[in-house]
């Protein structure tokens, strides 16, 4: 009992996320049952959750770094987009022979693209200071554009045929790309808490300048991470191309708020330098849950829409409670909540702009 | 003693840096599009861009005011939906139709979900981008839910809206065709002028400026966070709820699912104009710039031959170039006064 009361203590937001998903499961089964929980309904769920969480993978890692990367969705279509572009047939085309040279070609260029998209980023915030948000805002609209004038907006069909069964083909009835996924999780996972570039980018987001006097060549940390990022993006865009076996502009837009959704709700702090990538994992089941369960219901898109932004909000101020949950407790001020003085512990750029009231 | 410049006489101040290379981009830009093509200097193409830009320009001025407070507001677009789309409705169901009504009631409902979003930024502290992500599509969700997506065409429009529309300052009758300057022109005018003084000529413009500086010795010396952030993000919902109807009203057609979704192009406009995401600096002149260069891509660049499909890129490249000579040379600066900050 001590020793659970112990691990719950230790990691108060993975614990409440972890309740929450088990409450979820638990209000699932009970209504849906079997439409959700058979072997076929996790499949499809497994599928559609490995498009998303590579980009909340990359969400993560730059919101770890104390950014956020707004051009995650627009990066994997420009990158899905050259892949398709390569295996259309429209630059070199496509015969029985050469279908395989293709497959790889366009695998490449995806991962290229992404790469590049996440160094111009990483670029763009390290070398000339740029905000993150605005770096890729601006970015973000740059990617799409690239993409809209190689396109003029049509979608780009892939004509290499075992091109689709990438997300189609399954090892031991775990579909491909979900495996893809869960080795990129265990990946990230062990550099972020294994290696030294991971214990940098955790430190560059608690406290960037304390970083570089400590002799880290802190940019490169950042040029890493977006880099990083980018491959995560480029395999997202080929798994969103796979999956539709064409790719067009603004494909995953939608997945820009998702990302940020999951991210915030694993209880990475926006600020950086603080969240765990297994409460990550905790939080993509929960939503992808939820969102089969909106589905099996039929909710209109916007009442999803409505839904996550809620849940967006709703978790921040759990968040935010939970934070502060010890550290209310000696009631030494009792009427206004005053909690200035007491939220020291661990000094962060949000601490020291809190108000003396 | 130097003569001291037009500009200078005008708006008491230097022009920023900002300032003169958008200036500059404009003006190259123009030039390119005239020799191109003669027929983009006419009254017409500016009295159609004024109509088009002016709902986006006052929203700007929310924007702009959010920005300078050291937030970023991405539920803007949201609010002026919702409430556009909301005193519409209500308009309907009570069965009376009034321009000063709908206008009224779409920028009480726009300040009232502005306040929410301050509540929420101020009580819990969170990053201000996530908080309006949140209540822009929770907003926008909620109105679908309630009040469904219905469109209204033309003939569904309420007639003092269309009228409203399609009222003309002046209108100047050329041989075959007649072009007349919206009365849209005029609002704008009236916000441009209101969020100037209002920043400019207050304490609580001056308080904005404070906060969006820094926090912590805006409140060491007095001033209340939570009314000055109330004050920013009322003022903000209530421009968006006065575009609201504006932008309904112009296109005489009524979607509630539109304008979503443009609400980073908008900020990417105001920012380029110089408005620093830290707080503290932005300007209107530049904010109106940052607008001006937007809509000129949008609307001109059929006159250079080119389709609707190169907006982003150009808009974006110029963005992207500006951001980085602005942060460029903050950061020489920087390093010169040895400041290690990030920003």
């Amino acid at each position: 009992m001590r020793s659970l009361r112990n691990l719950v203590l230790r990691d108060k937001e993975l614990a409440v996320l972890v309740f929450m998903t088990a409450c979820v499961i638990l209000v699932l089964y009970i209504t849906l049952g079997q439409r959700l929980f058979s072997p076929t309904g996790l499949q499809s769920m497994s599928v559609q959750v490995s498009e998303f969480g590579f980009l909340a993978l990359a969400m993560a890692i730059a919101m770890l770094t104390g950014g956020i990367d707004l051009s995650v969705a627009a990066a994997a279509s420009l990158a899905g987009i050259m892949a398709a572009l390569v295996m259309s047939g429209q630059i070199i085309p496509v015969t029985d022979e050469n279908s395989g040279i293709l497959f790889v070609l366009g695998i490449v260029a995806a991962l290229v693209t992404g790469l590049l998209c996440g160094l111009l980023n990483g670029f763009l915030i390290a070398k000339i200071s740029v905000p993150p948000i605005l770096a890729t805002l601006s970015t973000m609209i740059l990617f799409a554009g690239i993409g809209m004038a190689i396109t003029t907006g049509q979608s780009v069909p892939v004509l290499v045929p075992s091109f689709a069964q990438l997300s189609t083909s399954a090892v031991a009835n775990i579909p491909l790309i979900f495996i893809m996924m869960v080795v990129a999780f265990l990946v990230v996972a062990f550099v972020l808490s294994r290696t030294r570039l991971g214990r940098r980018i955790y430190l560059f987001g608690e406290n960037e300048v304390a970083l570089r006097f400590s002799g880290v060549r802190s940019e490169r940390v950042i040029l890493m991470s977006y880099a990083l990022i980018g491959i995560l993006v480029g395999i997202a865009g080929i798994i969103m191309t796979s999956r539709a076996n064409s790719m067009r502009v603004g494909v995953g837009d939608s997945y820009l708020l998702q990302a940020i959704l999951v991210v915030v709700l694993a209880g990475f702090n926006p600020f950086g330098g603080k969240g765990r990538i297994i409460s990550l994992a905790v939080g993509l089941v929960l939503l992808q849950l939820l969102s089969t369960a909106f589905n099996a219901l039929m909710f209109s898109p916007y009442a999803k829409n409505f839904v996550w932004g809620a849940i967006l909000l709703l978790v921040m101020v759990l968040n935010h409670f939970v934070r502060h949950w010890r550290l209310r407790q000696p009631p030494e001020k009792p009427a206004p909540p005053a909690p200035g003085h007491k939220e020291e512990v661990r000094p962060s750029p949000v601490t020291v702009l809190i108000p003396n009231r | 003693m130097q003569r001291r410049s037009l500009f200078r006489r005008t708006f008491d101040r230097p022009m920023t840096s900002m300032e003169k290379y958008l200036l500059a981009i404009i003006l190259v830009y123009i030039v390119i599009v005239a020799v191109k093509n003669p027929q983009f200097f006419s009254l017409e193409t500016l009295f159609d861009m004024i109509r088009n830009g002016s709902g986006i320009m006052i929203l700007a001025l929310g924007v702009l005011v959010v920005l300078i407070s050291g937030g970023i507001d991405v539920s803007f677009t949201a609010i002026a939906i919702v409430s556009g789309y909301t005193s519409v409705r209500l308009m309907k169901v009570l069965g009376f139709d009034n321009l000063l009504f709908v206008i009224l009631v779409a920028v009480v409902i726009g300040a009232v979900l502005g306040s929410i979003n301050a509540l929420l930024i101020h009580f819990f502290r969170l990053p201000t981008l996530i908080v309006t992500l949140g209540t822009a599509s929770a907003f926008h969700g909620l109105m679908a839910i309630a009040l469904g997506t219905k469109t209204y065409t033309a003939i569904d429009v309420p007639q003092s809206m269309l009228d409203f529309g399609s009222s003309s300052l002046l209108t100047i009758s050329a041989e075959r065709s007649q072009y007349s300057l919206s009365v849209f022109f005029l609002i704008v005018l009236a916000c441009i002028v209101l969020t100037w003084f209002l920043l400019y000529r207050t304490m609580l413009g001056r308080m904005v400026f404070a906060i969006g500086s820094n926090e912590e010795s805006a409140s060491r010396i007095g001033i209340s966070l939570l009314r000055t952030k109330l004050f920013v993000y009322c003022y903000s919902g209530f421009l968006s709820g006065l575009m609201g109807i504006i932008y309904f009203s112009g296109l005489s057609y009524i979607n509630p699912v539109s304008l979503i979704g443009t609400e980073l192009m908008i900020i990417a406009a105001v920012v380029i104009g110089g408005a620093k995401l830290t707080g503290g600096e932005g300007t209107i002149l530049g904010a109106v710039l940052g607008i001006i260069i937007v809509q000129l891509f949008q609307s001109t660049l059929v006159f250079l031959g080119l389709g609707a499909s190169w907006n982003n890129l150009f808009f974006g490249s110029v963005l992207m170039v500006s951001l980085g000579i602005m942060y460029y040379r903050q950061r020489q600066l920087n390093k010169r006064s040895l400041v290690f900050s990030s920003n």
